[in-house]
């Protein structure tokens, strides 16, 4: 574990019962970078993500994350809540907005979470409060501009387009002032010319504002381009690392991909 | 023509013929242990007047009704889409007058006007009576509860709960119950306002602690729970509170300040005026809440909870929130009711009163403020008129029946309530774009 590292996952092993999610799975992400997990369908890439969030809590191992401060946090054991007040966001598969609000409001709820609440502040808008919400408008409106959804502030998050709701989850996401954003699959389900915006807002998330983003994508050409280091999971378990000129390179992927137990993998999936 | 007699016309005329059948089984006459038929042959096979023209048949009556139903019903479903859309254009205008929030404040000015003159132009005792015991309570219980299921999306069926405890609170306070109050001081009925509505918020918490870790259906079953554990409690703890005779010695409310020197008595209006003060305050109270940063959250976590959990929202603390607020409201209900009819017993809060309650808030629109008083006013006003002058035939136990076609009804065409909340009304499609104070935000012009 070097001493710039995000995120370190040492041993860690998820079972439901009887199946093996995770199977000892060890992973470092340093700060800054952009980095990806790719695997066939049923490898274990959301149950990463959601062990690295709180959502499931692994049987064994140590997840720790190294939060503002430098504090480190063992993930495991924690609510989701708290992980990401600690800096952690996240995107979902099926992108989850809040449908009946619009966009505007996803996002400001985001930037307000982490505040305070006094319910009484709150109800009669004492002087803290409205400047808590200036705060939180000023915070969204930057936002918003910066994912380029400022002209659609107003719509109801259900009638914006797939390509939109992915850049509204990352807004919303950016709005709890992470230090780490967790996008799973952002490229599902967008035409070509989206999934180009997407890898340079994703790129634009990591050097403007210096968000270390880990990344769940199937499209590999997305991800070749998009990536500094790939992990690749098969069966729970991490079977290469490495640039992505040595996963290309790599047999062990190729064979996981391709190969001979691809008839299996299908049947996982 | 032909199209008239289609297949939908058929569908129609069926579906009528079988919810008529229903309606005249039920408003038919009952059937006893000795003639057990005579219910269904009654009510198919009695005399009855067509319309008033000649003597026939029920059965006659009620397919001649069917007939008119399904007419009417086929000519909405062929032509209903084009006059709907006709009264959308025809209303552009007043909804945008509406808008305006000069237009709304003078409304409710002249609500609130009205309010306040009611009971001098309603001066039957009986109706009087029913503002306060039977309107302006479960006013106030369908607003906590639209906090609880409108607002934070959690089914509770054991609302009564907290009227129970604010009711019993106030029977504590002032020394009413076997147990003796804190410090043996006996305090006015009036200053059991604030500490009663103090105890229920901390009862709800408690409640809410254990049971909000429950999610949906199972939520709704362990508050049904709950609230049964809590009457029965009242009922059977003699040396608490008083068992199933509860207490009647419950002073009324009186206030003696430097200048105020006041005692509510046995006349009603008085009552209404207390309580009319403690509805505004809930309702400004509520509305503010919902929009503020703690109804977003709520919001967030009935949409998605996983989602808000995901943006750093704790959704225990926001759960149990809901529930001390929504609490408070149904505990001054309990402060009110107990003042004013001076004894508690644990039979006016049993299980039907919390499905009341809960059908008010589905009735009038969950979330919607204005919906739930709206359908609490509409509900309880129609099952008083019906209790106090019965049409004939009518017995008080039909009442039910009626509710629940009423509510059938509701949520097949109307499913977000009579007065929808925007918020849900928007996952419906009815947004109006371009309003509130996101515009003024976004072009830089805050106020």
């Amino acid at each position: 574990m070097t001493t710039d590292s995000i995120f370190s996952v040492e041993h860690v092993t998820l079972r439901f019962g009887g199946v093996v999610s995770l199977n000892d799975v060890n992973l470092t992400m340093n700060r800054g970078e952009i980095l990806a997990v790719i695997g066939p369908n049923g490898a274990g890439k959301t149950s990463l993500f959601n062990s690295l969030t709180g959502v499931y809590q692994p049987q064994e191992g140590v997840i720790t994350f190294m939060g503002r401060d430098a504090k480190p946090m063992n993930v495991i054991g924690q609510k989701p809540h708290r992980v990401s007040a600690a800096g952690v966001a996240r995107t979902f598969q099926a992108s989850r907005m809040f449908s009946a609000l619009t966009a505007f409001e996803n996002v400001k709820i985001g930037a307000e979470s982490h505040k305070g609440i006094g319910v009484v502040g709150a109800m009669l808008k004492g002087p803290r409060t409205r400047k808590d919400e200036r705060e939180s408008d000023a915070t969204t409106i930057r936002l918003m501009d910066f994912v380029g959804l400022r002209e659609k502030a107003n719509t109801i998050a259900a009638s914006l387009s797939y390509g939109d709701r992915r850049r509204l989850e990352i807004a919303r996401g950016l709005a709890t002032n992470p230090q780490v954003l967790l996008l799973d699959e952002p490229a599902a389900g967008t035409n070509p010319a989206e999934k180009l915006g997407l890898a340079t807002l994703i790129r634009r998330v990591r050097d403007e504002m210096g968000v270390s983003i880990l990344l769940i994508e199937h499209d590999m050409k997305l991800v070749m381009s998009l990536a500094e280091r790939l992990y690749v999971l098969n069966f729970g378990g991490v079977i290469a690392e490495g640039t992505p000129d040595e996963i290309r390179a790599n047999p062990a992927v190729i064979e996981a991909y391709l190969g001979s137990t691809a008839d299996e993998t299908e049947k996982q999936a | 023509m032909k199209d008239f007699i289609k297949k939908p016309f058929v569908t129609h005329l069926f579906s009528s013929i079988g919810v008529l059948a229903v309606i005249e089984l039920m408003t038919g006459p009952p059937g006893s242990s000795t003639t057990p038929t005579a219910g269904f042959s009654g009510s198919f096979g009695e005399r009855a007047s067509f319309f008033g023209l000649f003597p026939t048949y029920r059965f006659v009556v009620f397919l001649a009704m069917a007939v008119i139903l399904a007419v009417v019903w086929s000519f909405w479903h062929a032509r209903g889409a084009q006059i709907r859309h006709g009264l959308n254009t025809g209303l552009a205008t007043p909804r945008a007058v509406w808008q305006k929030k000069p237009v709304r404040a003078g409304f409710l000015l002249a609500l609130l006007v009205f309010a306040i003159l009611l009971p001098h132009i309603e001066t039957d005792p009986y109706w009087q009576s029913v503002m306060v015991e039977q309107i302006a309570v479960f006013v106030l219980l369908a607003l906590g509860l639209n906090v609880v299921v409108g607002f934070a999306g959690l089914l509770d069926l054991g609302f009564v709960a907290f009227y129970l405890v604010g009711a019993y609170a106030t029977a504590w306070v002032t020394g009413a119950l076997p147990l003796p109050s804190l410090f043996g001081i006996h305090l006015n009925t009036f200053w059991a306002i604030p500490i009663a509505i103090i105890i229920v918020m901390i009862f709800g918490v408690l409640l809410g602690l254990p049971t909000l870790r429950l999610r949906g259906d199972y939520l709704a079953i362990v508050t049904l729970g709950f609230g049964e554990i809590v009457t029965i409690f009242a009922n059977n703890q003699y040396g608490i509170t008083g068992g199933s005779m509860g207490t009647n010695a419950i002073p009324h409310f009186s206030i003696h300040l430097w200048f105020i020197d006041y005692a509510w008595g046995l006349a009603s209006v008085p009552y209404y005026y207390l309580t009319l003060v403690f509805v505004v305050i809930f309702i400004v109270a509520f509305s503010l809440l919902e929009h503020s940063r703690v109804g977003r959250a709520w919001t967030a976590i009935r949409e998605d909870e996983v989602a808000a959990e995901s943006i750093g929202i704790n959704p225990l603390k926001y759960k149990v929130m809901a529930f001390a607020i929504g609490a408070a409201s149904a505990g001054f209900a309990g402060v009110v009711t107990a003042g004013q009819t001076f004894y508690v017993n644990p039979s006016s809060f049993t299980l039907p009163v919390s499905i009341n309650i809960l059908a008010l808030v589905i009735f009038g629109g969950m979330g919607s403020i204005t919906g739930v008083i709206v359908g609490a006013i509409l509900i309880q006003s129609v099952s008083m008129y019906l209790l106090h002058s019965p049409p004939a035939g009518y017995q008080s136990s039909d009442l039910y029946i009626y509710l629940g076609a009423a509510l059938v009804l509701m949520m097949i065409f109307r499913p977000a309530g009579l007065v929808p909340s925007r918020r849900r009304s928007r996952e419906i499609g009815m947004a109006e774009k371009g309003e509130g104070h996101m515009d003024e935000v976004l072009t830089g012009d805050t106020p």
